[in-house]
């Protein structure tokens, strides 16, 4: 006997066995067929007794097995059901022998036999015979159930006679010594006299009386046979047999305790019949149970002797649950004795394990267990291997060692597959290894590992996914080799060395050029479902950032319109209940816009965790909610990279809210589809953002190069920004080309300018911007009316002007919107320079560059954007480095000979590298070589400043004085600088410019130029007299002398006294005033002048009369201050000097014709 | 002297194991692995009797072919070593409840204790 029964259980003891088997040729299936209906009678109540009848159905059994049936009858074949095809009356006799021969097999333990024959129809079918059933087909045999209960019956029949036949040998009677079949030749020639045999005798034959008894369904009586046939057996050593009885007891014990049965599901071998069992034992055996409990006399009718039941009383019979397992014990040991019971020793440890297992003692069972591990019993096939650990997987699992079962799982999976099978089993073996699965506590749903840290024993569950890739692949489905492999890469990564992540990868590759992994569920034939493995950790991804557009691209919402959309989302202004939505940070939704159709940009920052480059290729984005054409990118981490910023990009194809849900990557041939969801160390700051409708796109080129370096005040964002290097008073153009490169329409363009810098004094304008008439012809192109082909470029030519000249400040020049279908021309003149360095300041002052900045704004609408309300800004940054050209570095004012004019002189410096030239109005040209300075004098006609437009109120208002004051010099400066129009030109470089005068001018100078408000005019014989007229006149006669006043202040001035004092000068520096002999005045040598209101005149008359020939000066003096102190006088004193520059006047007194002095 | 020692958390992975035939560590990780089923076994069974005065020596868990799997011991002075050294490990500010222990003193007195490789 060698080959253990693994799913004997303790209540198999009480069955009796039937071999059913094909005979001839039978289909497999209808064999089954036959023999599940023929099963499913497992358990007979014989009539007239309430006793059942247990049977145990065998397809398969070893002659040899059936040898130890004396030993243990639940082992003997009782019963034979041959199940056969018969096609004729002709194969009839043939198949007869055959079922005879079968019979023969088991001849000599067999009680009863049956033949069941299949197809057979006619005059043989029609014989009456009780051994031999016929039906015509498998189908159409309704009786079967019947038959073999009749069979079963008669079996009873003939167990109950041998048991009675048995039990009621007398003691003095021969009594056949009964044995196992290694002990026969033991025997040979032993003294079958002796007292020590007999008892041996007795003692084997009582054992073998309780089974009949067990199997014959009297338990009692069973209990009461074993409990003394291990005291006959104890005294004469009999080991083998006693651990036989000893284990007799246990099973009629076990029975009696667990009616339930031990076995469990574990009976899968007839799986209906256990079934069938399990449902009904717990009915049927209690009843008998209680049946013993109840009427125990009842039982001596049968033939127990009345000694045995009063020997021993019932109580005790039975043994209690702990005392089982100590008899199991006991005779495991004993069994142990014996090499050739290695079987019956390894059933037994299996019948105790299940009992343990009911009990829940798992540590002994453990024991026992542990035990049956180290039963050798020779040479076992390779089949017989698995079978042996796959159920001791099952026990250990039965007792909850999962992990011992499993680790005996997996033996038997490896056994499965051994080298010395020649056909080795991978679906089996990769079926066991997936049973092995929670032993390890391993899922293969890659979500149980996103949680928090890894828990398990890697280095065991790494081991067991390397078992399960290598045996799916050689079951030759790659698909579940990478998947499995994934599912390492994934979860083990943590674990892996370098050398390990190298050799995964590359299998993983390997594996992936045959079948490229997927996202789809892979449904295992046994309805286990492997979850697709996204990589999330190849690359791993920290933060998940949705950028907004570049900031020439940003839209920008109409303020006007958001607030009608702010009003009409909600009545309030505050509402707690948005307020406190508890939405996850991914879901909040971001406070910028993507436009549809522009290309928008999510940020990750991803590090590769492998020790080695890693291909990430069509690397995209996964978002709902609005149509988003995802652009996938492909790229490569250098090893171990570190964080490694990756930008995806995608269109949006319509407008609404778009969700950006994860990413998906193709790692080493292995899609996978990242959720963010799942991803929890992924720092995420809003995934949710609105996608408005699509805008124009404008692209600004302009004619100077790109700066290299951004604009000082950075706090503004620009698209793009142009620098350039100008001197002072330089003037340069700039071309401005936008074009649309967007699919939309542009439909409105504003242009404004700011100037940025504010550290410096600006004087002047500084931008000046005239759109290019002509260029400004294809906007006409944006009308899709006009031009449904749409070409959608749209220029627009600017003309940018730089004048830098000195001036008060004067940033924030705003420039009124212009639509952009009116061809018309606007000039900008913003000027501005810094102010020169007062004609002290040392020479590294003048070589100082200096910057100024600007920021031009196009703001632009257009398509179904601007239906919403949404419009781009456009903004051009401009630096310009100012480099000194030329200084003033002394203004002075020399008066000319007319009181209306004066002469300005300028002391210039040349603050450049190079020879210069400088031109004025009128003027010759001054060269001044390198950091030369000259003086140059001009000749100008004083200005009269009141001419300038003053401010109105308004302003004047809202401005600070001093801004007025300010604004006023400017003007007057500008003033002055046209009417000079002094130019710089260097001709080395091909550079020329405007200088200003503009803040070296001080109040005095200005004073100086400024044409006086009261104008004087004086008439000498009615003739008017400046500086350089000589009036004429003769001696004696009485000249008038007209002093005109006009008033062009705003002011009334006056009453003024004026004294006119005649002087001669000697042209030595004499002047003689003593002139009383030759000047007389014909009446008041002073003229008063009434009050004059603005813009009056007032006359004085006078008259002289020269009585000398000779050249007179007039001096025109104003009185004593006294006389101005008179009431009404005091503005007048308030007047400037300069205010009152009478011309001094000059008269050639000349003698009358001779004719007169005769 | 031990071939192998092995300290595991209380969710069952371990936290340290080490063994002296590292040609074959993976047949010592199968021992250990399968000797936490007993330790469950005996912590469950008594816990049920008495929680708190929990003996923590284990005795023989589980005797294989070549050798003897011991549970955590109190009562010799080998496993007091151990404890006192893992004492030291979970004492160190630096060290995160549940991670794998690297800790160099530790290393050193588990080499103390295992059969010295020849």
């Amino acid at each position: 006997m060698s080959v253990p029964d693994y799913m004997q259980c303790a209540e198999d003891h009480q069955t009796v066995l039937v071999v059913v088997q094909p005979v001839g040729i039978v289909p497999e299936d209808q064999f089954f067929r036959i023999y599940k209906r023929i099963a499913s009678v497992a358990q007979v109540s014989i009539r007239d007794s309430q006793r059942n009848l247990y049977i145990r159905y065998r397809h398969h059994y070893l002659p040899e097995n059936n040898d130890w049936g004396d030993f243990q009858t639940h082992r003997k074949v009782v019963g034979l059901i041959c199940v056969t095809t018969c096609g004729s009356g002709k194969e009839w006799p043939q198949t007869s022998e055959r079922f005879h021969g079968q019979k023969e097999v088991f001849g000599a333990t067999l009680y009863d036999s049956r033949l069941l024959v299949f197809g057979l129809q006619g005059e043989i079918a029609e014989q009456q015979r009780t051994d031999v059933a016929f039906y015509p087909s498998y189908d159409d045999c309704p009786d079967v159930e019947k038959k073999v209960e009749d069979f079963v019956e008669s079996i009873f029949i003939v167990l109950e006679s041998k048991r009675l036949d048995r039990a009621t040998d007398k003691s003095g009677d021969k009594i056949p010594l009964l044995c196992v079949p290694f002990e026969k030749k033991d025997f040979v020639g032993l003294d079958t006299d002796s007292r020590h045999y007999k008892k041996r005798c007795q003692g084997r034959m009582r054992k073998h009386v309780g089974d009949l008894c067990l199997q014959a369904g009297m338990l009692q009586d069973a209990l009461v046979h074993y409990h003394m046939a291990v005291e006959l057996l104890r005294s004469v050593n009999d080991f083998l047999w006693l651990g036989a009885a000893l284990e007799g007891l246990c099973s009629a014990s076990v029975i009696f305790h667990y009616p339930g049965g031990t076995a469990g599901k574990a009976a899968g071998r007839n799986p209906s019949a256990a079934q069938g069992q399990a449902a009904d034992a717990g009915k049927r055996h209690r009843p008998g149970a209680q049946e013993v409990l109840i009427d125990p006399g009842a039982l001596t009718t049968n033939g127990i002797s009345a000694d045995t039941s009063s020997e021993i009383g019932r109580a005790k019979n039975c043994l209690s649950p702990e005392d089982i397992i100590e008899k199991y014990k006991e005779a495991i040991s004993y069994y142990g004795k014996y090499k050739n019971a290695g079987v019956i020793e390894l059933e037994a440890c299996v019948k105790a394990v299940r009992v343990l297992a009911i009990q829940k003692r798992a540590m002994e069972a453990s024991e026992f267990l542990q035990n049956a591990v180290y039963i050798n019993l020779g040479q076992l096939s390779e089949e017989e291997k698995i079978q042996r650990y796959s159920i001791l997987s099952e026990l250990y699992y039965l007792i909850g060692f999962h992990r011992k079962s499993a680790f005996f799982k997996r033996v038997a999976a490896m056994q499965c597959v051994a080298p010395t099978i020649p056909e080795p089993g991978w679906r089996a073996c990769y079926k066991l290894l997936l049973e092995t699965l929670p032993g390890y506590s391993l899922s293969l749903d890659p979500k149980d590992f996103s949680k928090g840290a890894h828990r398990g024993w890697a280095a065991v569950q790494m081991r067991l996914l390397h078992e399960l890739v290598y045996a799916s692949r050689r079951m030759g489905n790659p698909g579940l080799s990478v998947r499995h492999l994934s599912f390492l890469l994934q979860t083990m990564l943590d674990f892996l060395s370098d050398q390990e992540k190298k050799e995964v990868t590359q299998s993983l590759e390997n594996y992936t050029s045959k079948c490229p992994g997927g996202m789809e569920v892979i449904t295992l034939p046994d309805g286990l479902r492997l979850h697709p493995v996204p990589f999330t950790k190849l690359p791993i991804v920290r933060s998940v950032k949705l950028l907004d557009l570049p900031v020439s691209l940003r839209p920008h919402k109409q303020k006007g319109l958001m607030e009608n959309s702010m009003s009409t989302k909600s009545p309030f202004i505050y509402s707690p209940i948005i307020m406190h939505n508890r939405g996850e940070e991914r879901n909040k939704k971001i406070d910028f816009q993507w436009v549809q159709g522009d290309v928008c940009e999510v940020q990750l920052m991803v590090y590769n965790p492998m020790p080695f480059e890693l291909r990430v290729e069509n690397m995209g984005l996964l978002t709902s909610g609005v149509e988003f054409e995802s652009l996938p990118a492909a790229l490569s981490l250098p090893a171990e990279s570190g964080l490694y910023p990756v930008t995806l990009v995608g269109v949006p194809r319509t407008a609404g809210n778009i969700t950006v849900n994860g990413y998906h990557t193709s790692v080493f041939g292995v899609t996978s589809d990242c959720l963010l969801d799942s991803l929890t160390s992924v720092r995420t700051s809003g995934c949710l953002v609105e996608v408005i409708p699509s805008l124009p796109r404008l692209q600004l080129s302009t004619s100077l190069p790109r700066s290299a370096h951004p604009l000082q005040p950075s706090k503004e964002e620009l698209s793009s920004s142009v620098s350039v290097q100008l001197f002072n008073g330089e003037t340069q153009q700039l071309t401005i080309t936008l074009e649309n490169i967007g699919s939309e329409d542009l439909e409105t363009l504003e242009i404004t300018s700011k100037i940025s810098n504010t550290k410096e004094r600006l004087f002047g304008e500084f931008l000046s911007w005239r759109p290019g008439g002509g260029c400004l012809t294809p906007a006409s192109e944006a009308r899709p009316v006009w031009s449904p082909s749409l070409s959608t470029s749209s220029q627009t030519g600017l003309l940018w002007r730089r004048e830098p000249a000195p001036g008060p400040d004067d940033d924030g020049i705003s420039v009124t919107g212009l639509p952009i279908s009116s061809p018309l021309r606007q000039v900008l003149k913003p000027r501005a320079e810094t102010r020169p360095p007062g004609s002290e300041s040392s020479k590294t002052d003048y070589n100082h560059v200096k910057m100024l900045e600007a920021v031009m704004t196009f703001k632009y609408s257009g398509g179904a954007g601007k239906v919403e309300g949404y419009y781009r800004d456009l903004t051009l940054g401009l630096h310009v480095d100012v480099e000194p050209s030329v200084f003033f570095t002394r203004v002075s004012t020399l008066p000319a000979t007319s009181t209306r004019q004066c002469h300005l002189l300028l002391d210039v410096f040349n603050s450049t590298e190079h020879e210069l030239t400088v031109s004025a109005q009128n003027n010759q040209d001054l060269v001044l070589h390198a950091s030369e300075c000259q003086r140059m004098a001009i000749q100008v006609d004083k200005f009269d400043f009141d001419t300038l437009p003053q401010p109105d109120q308004e302003t004047v208002r809202y401005t600070s004085l001093k801004l007025l004051e300010e604004e006023r010099l400017h003007a007057q400066a500008s003033m002055i600088n046209s009417t000079l129009g002094i130019t710089w030109d260097i001709p080395s470089v091909r550079r020329k410019g405007e200088a200003s005068v503009e803040g070296v001018l001080n109040q005095l100078v200005l004073d100086h130029l400024q044409l006086a408000p009261l104008q004087w005019d004086v008439m000498v014989n009615g003739k008017p007299c400046d500086c350089d007229i000589i009036a004429d006149c003769k001696v004696g006669d009485a000249v008038p002398l007209e002093v005109k006043l006009t008033n062009r202040s705003k002011n009334t001035v006056g009453p003024f006294a004026l004294t006119v004092v005649p002087f001669q000068d000697y042209q030595n520096g004499v002047q003689n005033y003593d002139l009383q002999d030759a000047v007389t005045f014909i009446g008041s040598n002073t003229f008063y002048i009434d009050t004059v209101n603005p813009s009056e005149e007032s006359l004085c008359l006078g008259a002289l009369l020269f009585l000398y020939s000779g050249d007179f000066y007039l001096n025109i003096k104003f009185q004593d201050d006294s006389v101005g102190k008179e009431p009404g006088a005091g503005q007048g004193k308030e007047l400037p000097l300069s205010w009152f520059g009478l011309p001094s006047i000059h008269i050639r007194a000349q003698e009358a014709p001779m004719e007169a002095g005769a | 002297m031990a071939v192998c020692i092995a300290v595991i958390a209380k969710e069952n992975y371990p936290l340290y194991i080490r063994s002296v035939p590292t040609q074959n560590e993976l047949k010592f990780h199968y021992t250990v692995h399968t000797s936490l089923d007993v330790v469950e076994e005996k912590i469950s069974a008594v816990g049920k009797a008495m929680a708190d005065q929990r003996e923590l020596y284990l005795g023989l868990l589980y005797p294989t072919e070549d050798y003897k799997v011991y549970g955590y011991v109190t009562n010799s002075k080998m496993f007091r070593k151990l404890h006192n050294s893992f004492t030291d490990v979970m004492c160190n500010p630096f060290y995160n409840p549940g991670d794998t222990i690297q800790s160099k003193a530790f290393d050193g007195m588990v080499s103390a204790m295992m059969v010295q490789a020849s």
